[in-house]
């Protein structure tokens, strides 16, 4: 269903067809950096829950709305969302649906694009466009809503996101000193039993965890207050000068990669300082992301190709 | 033909079934309504064979339905008479299990529940359990994003998949990993139902296996009632493994076949399954038998042991069978619906059931709104099936009607692709097509499944209004 701010979008889109420019789609501008003379189509006044049902555990809401504001209206119904996103600072769903960011919880309960289950957009002619809905179950066509996570804005302009959303839970943690390769074999040792965990990490020689719900302690670990989760999402350490940090996605157990300054996602994500790319998928967070850029020949011909279904004018902006 | 004569060069002998009587077995797949002989079957036995057999195709433009174990409701692998099937049942070895990393990379042909068995020492398990897991593939689950009874809490395919490889046309092999920067092409691929590519290799996600689980039934006076007691369940944060109802037609079905104790006097009944820890099920049991106390249940049994939940199930898992000994043959659809709609979607069904007269049974996947209506049909009456047929096409427009989708779990293939005409408009149809075409310019994967052509929409005359325009005005009516 058009609404004002769609139809909007839509003439913005059509004009700058027609005069040759490209836009840049900004939420927050909590994590892309906005040149000045680009030309934005400003997100921040789409905002506002369209459609909250708690005993369906379905959330439909406008993209520009912040984090935080989702999060309390979803807490009042004693819910929440599954993948923990990281807030830069007024982070928009919107946003971090395009960067496709997940927290802490992800080895326990799933990537962004998991709980993705409908939405609506502007597509680079200017079309609007409805793909999912508000169902857990849907398999009618292509997963379009799913695919989109993660193409930074790059494709389409994405008005309306519906959510599966979950119940909140009290989470308690715990930490305990060891070494980085024996918290490693740990968290994921850990991972393969019913203990109800939600987090796996080790910072600063600690390894950390955390429940939820009846357990039984582990480990003579250490109860601790849930701060370290903050610290490591979204995790933005001081650096030195000239020096790189890199956030590396990988296996749960692979070793230890030398000059680790976190360990996060139960070994699946590690934040690494370096020149180089310490592992294959490794990403240089630079202003908080950056794209990787290292696809195979047949990926890259298949991502410009959909591309090109989105946006045959190139009128959105590459990031 | 030359393609022919080409596949079987270069194929070992018994990989290419050119024979018409010997490919019988594979002129259907689970939607048996529906048959066409191909003009030959390939088995491949590696994904060198498979890279092969698609240059080949491809070079004489002769269109491939890829197959797994053929058990798939929708006719996604219903072959074409000018067209190969590439069966890939030879291609069953799990290749790798990480009990550490809680992961195994399978071959496509590896059967759903074999997963299962083959990590059990380990203490894990593969989660999604279509109903048809003893003798699915993996590779189709994929393909069609399989569900089962536990999506709820677990997750469909798609949330359990981390990697896979596929091929195309040109033999090119593609990884997608869940690990991938930009757009998420695994997730794409999923429920892609063979036409994007062939699935010659995937990384699933393994899980903790429960220590126990625990079954609450319940019977209820009206399906309201009874849809009303989940709806506080979930808004008590329960989530639960495992959330059934059965309707009263399916009750009395269940029982007369199962004999495992259901009231028959109950319009609805809830089967509500929790697993976790021992601490955890013993806690959300007694939550949800006060939960379903509260909310008017007319009967409550709670499973004492192992034995006691299993023997309860049977009921749930035997109610397609037991149906359809009411009839010669049971049409079985697969529309998601909002819970809260449920009520009226069944009084609505009731409607047409008797308009059309023919009787239809109920069960749902109340957790996700997944409803599976059977409707009773005699397929040696005239006539019959194609009634049958317009029968569940309204069902699915009612679904769409309310709010939810034309299909959960089954996929499209070619039983619904009229129905697409009623959930998409021609811009998203478009853009189906072209992503299609992305990945297979040739269109020669799976080619008129799953995605209608605007002309097929434009003749089934459905009039989907988008954006208060007239849909297909470029196209003539006739």
């Amino acid at each position: 269903m058009s609404t004002p701010f769609t139809q909007q979008v839509s003439e913005q889109i059509k004009q700058a067809i027609s005069e040759k420019r490209t836009l840049q789609v900004a939420g927050s501008r909590s994590k892309v950096p906005v040149e000045a003379e680009a030309e934005l189509i400003c997100m921040q006044e789409n905002s506002g829950i369209v459609a909250y049902e708690p005993s369906e555990l379905v959330v439909t809401v406008k993209s520009g709305t912040k984090l935080t504001d989702l999060k309390a209206a979803l807490a009042e119904h004693n819910q929440m969302l599954g993948f923990e996103p990281p807030d830069y600072g007024d982070s928009t769903i919107g946003g971090t649906y395009a960067c496709a960011l997940t927290g802490p919880s992800r080895p326990f309960r799933g990537v962004l694009r998991d709980f993705v289950l409908g939405t609506k957009m502007v597509d680079g002619r200017g079309q609007e466009l409805t793909f999912g809905g508000q169902m857990i179950k849907n398999v009618a066509g292509y997963d379009v809503s799913r695919m989109m996570a993660g193409s930074k804005g790059s494709m389409a302009v994405v008005t309306e996101l519906s959510l599966r959303v979950i119940p909140l839970v009290d989470e308690v943690t715990y930490y305990k000193e060891m070494s980085e390769d024996e918290a490693i074999v740990l968290m994921n040792k850990m991972a393969g039993t019913t203990l109800p965990l939600s987090g796996c990490a080790y910072f600063e020689g600690r390894f950390y965890y955390r429940v939820f719900g009846e357990h039984p302690k582990q480990y003579d670990a250490t109860p601790c207050d849930n701060s370290v989760w903050l610290t490591l999402n979204p995790f933005q350490p001081k650096l030195g000068h000239n020096q790189k940090l890199w956030r590396v996605d990988t296996e749960g157990p692979h070793p230890s990669i030398p000059n680790t300054i976190a360990v996060g996602m139960c070994g699946q994500r590690r934040w690494v300082v370096s020149d180089e790319p310490p592992a294959p998928y490794s990403t240089l967070w630079q202003s908080y992301f950056a794209a990787r850029h290292n696809d195979t020949p047949a990926i890259s011909r298949i991502k410009s190709g959909l591309k090109r279904v989105f946006d045959p004018h190139n009128v959105f902006k590459d990031l | 033909m030359i393609v022919i004569q080409e596949l079987i060069e270069a194929f070992t002998e018994g990989s290419v079934i050119a024979d018409t009587e010997q490919c019988t077995p594979y002129e259907c797949d689970g939607l048996s309504a529906y048959r066409e002989k191909p003009l030959a079957v390939v088995l491949p036995a590696n994904v060198e064979e498979v890279r092969a057999a698609l240059r080949i195709c491809k070079q004489h433009k002769v269109p491939v339905i890829t197959r797994g174990s053929g058990t798939g409701l929708a006719g996604g692998a219903l072959p074409l008479k000018d067209g190969i099937v590439l069966g890939l049942s030879k291609m069953n070895q799990i290749l790798d299990i990480d009990p550490l990393a809680r992961t195994a990379i399978l071959q496509p042909g590896v059967r759903n529940i074999s997963v299962t068995q083959a990590v059990e020492p380990y203490g894990l398990y593969y989660a999604p359990d279509p109903s048809s897991q003893v003798a699915c593939s993996i590779g189709g689950n994929v393909a069609e994003n399989s569900g089962g009874v536990h999506c709820l809490k677990y997750g469909l395919t798609v949330h359990n998949v981390l990697s896979i490889t596929v091929v195309n046309m040109d033999g090119e092999m593609l990884i997608l990993d869940e690990k991938d920067d930009g757009v998420d092409l695994l997730a794409l691929l999923n429920g892609s139902e063979g036409l994007l590519g062939v699935i010659v290799e995937v990384k699933v996600k393994l899980l903790p296996k429960p220590d126990t689980a625990q079954l609450v039934m319940a019977g209820f006076d009206s399906v309201t009632a009874c849809a009303d007691a989940v709806t506080h369940v979930l808004e008590e944060g329960i989530i639960p493994a495992g959330l059934e109802m059965m309707d009263h037609f399916s009750i009395k079905a269940a029982e007369e076949y199962a004999q495992v104790g259901y009231p028959l006097e109950a319009e609805a009944l809830l089967l509500c399954e929790v697993d976790g820890s021992f601490d955890q099920v013993k806690v959300d049991t007694q939550r949800i038998t006060d939960i379903l106390k509260n909310s008017g249940a007319t009967s409550i049994t709670v499973s004492q042991n192992e034995a006691e939940r299993i023997a309860l199930w049977q009921g749930r898992k035997n109610a397609f069978p037991a149906v359809g000994r009411y009839s010669p043959d049971y049409y079985c659809m697969d529309g998601t619906i909002p819970r809260k709609r449920l009520a009226y979607v069944l009084e609505e069904i009731e409607k047409l059931s008797q308009k059309y007269s023919l009787k239809v049974a109920n069960v749902f996947h109340a957790g996700d709104g997944n409803l599976h209506p059977l409707i009773l049909y005699d397929a040696n009456k005239p006539g019959e099936l194609e009634e049958t047929e317009k029968f569940g096409a309204e069902i699915l427009k009612l679904c769409l009607e309310v709010g939810g989708t034309i299909t959960g779990e089954h996929g499209v293939g070619v039983e619904k692709l009229d129905s697409m005409c009623h959930q998409f408009a021609t811009p998203e149809l478009e853009i189906f097509h072209a992503i299609k075409a992305v990945f297979d310019d040739s269109g020669l994967m799976n080619p008129g499944k799953a995605v209608p052509t605007l002309h097929r929409c434009a003749e089934v005359g459905q009039m989907h209004v988008h954006n208060n325009q007239l849909p297909f005005p470029e196209l003539e009516r006739f």
